[in-house]
């Protein structure tokens, strides 16, 4: 009986050691989740509070407040619709090597591959050109058929041949832009391109280049102002 | 006798220290700290003044200061209440509209992450999970309102993949060395992604891929989780001395593709800016 009565006391005694050991591992978890305790904490502080009420109106006030909303959000709209484009624009997206043509109501109308700008920075002595594709919104400048390319200092240095006179023959190229090119500014172009199997990589010095067909309808479908928004 | 009281003494230690942790690191923040600071309103120089404003078609201004109200009904209430929201929500598009940067726009109604620049969608994304903060989920009041008046501005981004990433080359003495250096062109591999976002206003937006990472990509996103953890653990317990933890970040959490995630953060400028429907 006394054996039977020991055993209680220590089974008694086990059992009442867990509530220190509970209270331990809730602070355990409160210092290691606090987010979490805090985003139940404001779940039970928003059964309290919801809408706000500070004055009562009626229901008429709430019609014109309503009224005066409805017609912001209208004006508010029709300023957002006259910032888009009047005209058909391209979008270039960088890091799928793809662009999206769209007509004048933000519909697509074709999409490719393209190749962009390869992100490569070359070292000559101290000079660093880096390779890469501008991003944001460009305007057409100019379209032109045949465009020969002037080539730049770095044409040469990439290739290690000396850099020739500013108006050298040898900076002449009948061949590389394609049939179109289509300016944005700051020497950088949407044009074609001999290496066809590269569409879709990232292997240009900054320009867009496009493969035959899909630069044959961009030329067609872009004018001059159109936009041009890369990504 | 001598266990019982132990016993005693290391229950009430405990408890008193779990109420004192309760109270300074949960209750306290929840119940006296605002997790929404409210926006400062930009006013351009286009802008009338205030006073002079006589018919109000977009003004900001009043767009947030109108009183709370309260009608009698609370579908009316409700309704107005949504009305104002989407007011702001689209003030906040057309000023950045009007910039000369791309913005997100994360519309968690429609579920999509939205790319844009000059009003025009340029890339958009379909959210495939999203998890919004009770702190912000919960606000039906002006506090929201307030808050998401403007729109919110990045302040720090952290990634497991870099936003740009440049190949140095050496430049070819001669066309032999050129030609030896010439490497086919493969398309880059895209390392798993998971991107912090902590915007101004108290805001985080945390961006995950859908895709299951690989085993290299799994330890770097549990190693950030892991970092920021940390960090809330750091404040918690230093709020125990200090008496000071201010409330968790309100965070947005959405899943969208690996590719789209790439794509958002490496389109994004340094300091982008965010707009939220919600």
């Amino acid at each position: 009986m006394e054996i039977e009565e020991e055993n209680k006391r220590s089974h008694l005694n086990v059992i009442m050691w867990i509530i220190p050991v509970l209270l331990f591992c809730i602070f355990v978890l409160m210092i290691l989740f606090t987010p979490t305790f805090q985003d139940s904490a404001f779940k039970v502080k928003s059964w309290f509070t919801g809408f706000q009420v500070s004055e009562e109106t009626t229901t008429e006030g709430i019609e014109k407040l309503e009224v005066r909303s409805q017609r912001n959000i209208n004006s508010i709209e029709l300023k957002l619709n006259n910032l888009k484009p009047v005209k058909p624009y391209i979008v270039v997206n960088t890091t799928e090597n793809r662009y999206s043509l769209r007509n004048a109501d933000g519909d697509t109308v074709r999409t490719g591959g393209c190749s962009t700008g390869k992100n490569e920075v070359l070292i000559a002595g101290k000079k660093r050109i880096i390779f890469k594709t501008p991003k944001g919104m460009f305007t057409v400048l100019n379209k032109q058929e045949n465009r020969p390319w002037i080539k730049p200092d770095w044409a040469f240095i990439e290739d290690g041949l000396p850099i020739p006179s500013a108006r050298s023959a040898s900076r002449i190229d009948y061949n590389t832009l394609g049939d179109y090119a289509l300016s944005i500014g700051d020497g950088y172009m949407l044009h074609g391109t001999l290496y066809q199997r590269f569409l879709g990589l990232p292997v240009t010095h900054g320009c867009v280049r496009l493969g035959d067909k899909d630069l044959d309808v961009i030329y067609h479908t872009l004018s001059k102002g159109s936009k041009v928004f890369i990504y | 006798m001598k266990n019982k009281l132990t016993f005693w003494i290391i229950t009430s230690v405990l408890s008193v220290i779990v109420i004192y942790a309760l109270v300074n690191t949960v209750l306290m923040p929840v119940l006296t700290k605002n997790p929404l600071p409210k926006a400062i309103i930009q006013t351009t120089s286009d802008e009338k003044p205030k006073n002079s404003k006589k018919d109000n078609d977009d003004s900001k201004d009043e767009v947030i200061s109108e009183p709370v109200v309260s009608g009698n009904s609370k579908d009316a209430k409700a309704k107005l209440f949504e009305l104002r929201k989407r007011e702001v929500l689209l003030h906040s598009r057309l000023e950045l509209a009007n910039e000369d940067s791309m913005y997100l726009v994360l519309d968690l109604i429609s579920n999509t992450a939205i790319l844009e620049m000059k009003g025009v969608m340029l890339h958009e994304s379909r959210i495939l999970e999203s998890s919004v903060s009770n702190s912000i989920r919960m606000y039906h009041t002006e506090a929201l309102l307030n808050w998401m008046a403007e729109p919110f501005m990045l302040k720090r981004a952290d990634a497991t993949i870099p936003k740009i990433e440049y190949v140095e080359k050496i430049a070819p003495k001669d066309t032999i060395e050129a030609n030896k250096t010439v490497v086919e062109p493969a398309p880059a591999k895209l390392g798993d992604v998971y991107i912090v976002m902590d915007f101004d206003r108290n805001l985080r937006l945390v961006i995950s891929q859908s895709e299951k990472p690989d085993q290299d990509g799994k330890k770097i996103i549990n190693a950030m989780r892991r970092k920021y953890q940390e960090v809330e653990v750091r404040r918690s317990l230093q709020s125990l001395v200090k008496f000071n933890r201010q409330p968790a970040m309100p965070q947005i959490s959405i899943v969208i593709s690996k590719s789209d995630a790439v794509i958002f953060y490496k389109a994004l400028p340094v300091r982008p800016k965010m707009i939220i429907r919600m």
